[in-house]
């Protein structure tokens, strides 16, 4: 059985046994730490098994408040600054942060670049020159199997990635994912530096780097 | 996700005009054990994977092996989209990939176990057939022996 985020999409697709649920894009399940949400959302969709035949596609009955966007703010959507503190810096003003996160869960979602946290003012530096318009920009710890842009990407992600978690130390108690989005895109340095990167691989012609340039900021 | 009418329209209009199959049949099995029996698993596009495991790339239609003995702690994702938020899902895996609660099912006596083995992909992609394509008959073929119920979970 599925669950389904999109209802006009689910009902041409016609999977044999389908929950249509109200939450925004990334939650399929329902908010973060509500245990019982989430079992309400397992049930009514393992409760679809019982259906003698199908295709069986049925709206979450649980109680939901709606409010906030169907998925993620963008920076499109929020207004830049420009602070002025270098992102190197900021960014290892962040890791600190970040390393509680990781005392206090034992866990991150860190990890996909590769490179370890320690080592990511490497990694702006790498993202300004690429955003400087530098043409042979690249990183000596991106792997031989790896092509640049890809790996430019991965290291985007990581950046996000750790200052999400530096945020879940930092910031507000249950802060909407909407407000934290605010900050990253309004108060950051590195979000500023992003928009930049953003904004140089998309003045290129190749379709590849300005679906990139969409991937990072948009 | 909210219907689409409620949604600003530069979202509405680019879910409605993305490319989306239509099927004019469905194919249907009913369960063959009782749900206390069944194994389950999950099939997520959510682009998760092991650390260390190789990172999706664009249009990228391969699958991640995710062992359901995996804790939190041994995933990351690496989804090309940035279409949905991802603060809840760094605090809590389980609004993506609910491997806690099914856990809980198992000890309830609600389910009868986690499969050995979850699965995921990339979601969003322009071409929506091509993991089917890629990986399709694989993942059926694994799922067909290891579980009697599967999970789809989209991001």
């Amino acid at each position: 059985m599925s669950i389904s985020l999109v209802r006009e999409h689910t009902e041409k697709l016609r999977p044999s046994r389908a929950l249509y649920v109200p939450f925004p894009f990334g939650l399929p399940f329902g908010r973060a730490g509500d245990v019982d949400e989430q079992h309400r959302v397992l049930r009514e969709a393992l409760d679809l098994l019982r259906e003698p035949s199908g295709p069986v596609l049925r709206d979450y009955d649980g109680p939901y408040e709606d409010s906030g966007p169907g998925g993620a703010l963008q920076a499109s959507q929020i207004d830049a600054s420009d602070p002025e503190i270098d992102v190197a810096n900021e960014v290892t003003l962040m890791r600190r942060y970040y390393e509680q996160w990781l005392e206090r869960e034992g866990k991150s979602t860190v990890g996909v670049s590769g490179v370890p946290p320690v080592r990511f003012r490497g990694i702006v530096r790498f993202l300004e020159a690429v955003a400087g318009g530098q043409q042979d920009a690249d990183h000596r710890e991106r792997p031989a199997d790896v092509d640049v842009w890809t790996f430019l990407r991965l290291c985007v992600d990581d950046l996000k990635a750790m200052y999400l978690e530096a945020r879940l130390v930092t910031g507000p108690p249950n802060e909407l994912p909407e407000d934290t989005a605010r900050w990253f895109w309004g108060e950051t340095a590195l979000g500023a530096l992003l928009r930049r990167l953003r904004d140089r691989l998309d003045e290129s012609d190749d379709p590849a780097l300005k679906r990139l340039a969409f991937g990072i900021a948009r | 996700m909210p219907s689409l009418d409620r949604l600003p329209q530069i979202n509405r209009t680019a879910l409605l005009t993305r490319p989306v199959e239509v099927h004019h049949d469905t194919p249907f099995a009913p369960l063959a054990v009782p749900l206390s029996e069944a194994r389950l698993a999950i099939v997520t596009t959510a682009g998760l994977h092991l650390k260390g495991d190789r990172p999706f790339t664009a249009e990228d239609g391969s699958f991640r092996v995710i062992p359901s003995s995996a804790g939190e702690a041994e995933l990351v994702q690496s989804h090309t989209s940035i279409g949905f938020e991802r603060a809840s899902q760094a605090r809590d895996i389980n609004v993506v990939f609910p491997i806690d609660r099914l856990r809980e099912l198992v000890e309830r006596g609600a389910l009868g176990a986690v499969a050995a083995n979850h699965y995921s992909l990339l979601g969003a992609q322009q071409d929506s057939t091509r993991p089917a394509a890629v990986s399709g008959t694989e993942l059926a073929k694994r799922l067909l022996g290891e579980a009697d119920v599967v999970l789809l979970t989209p991001t």
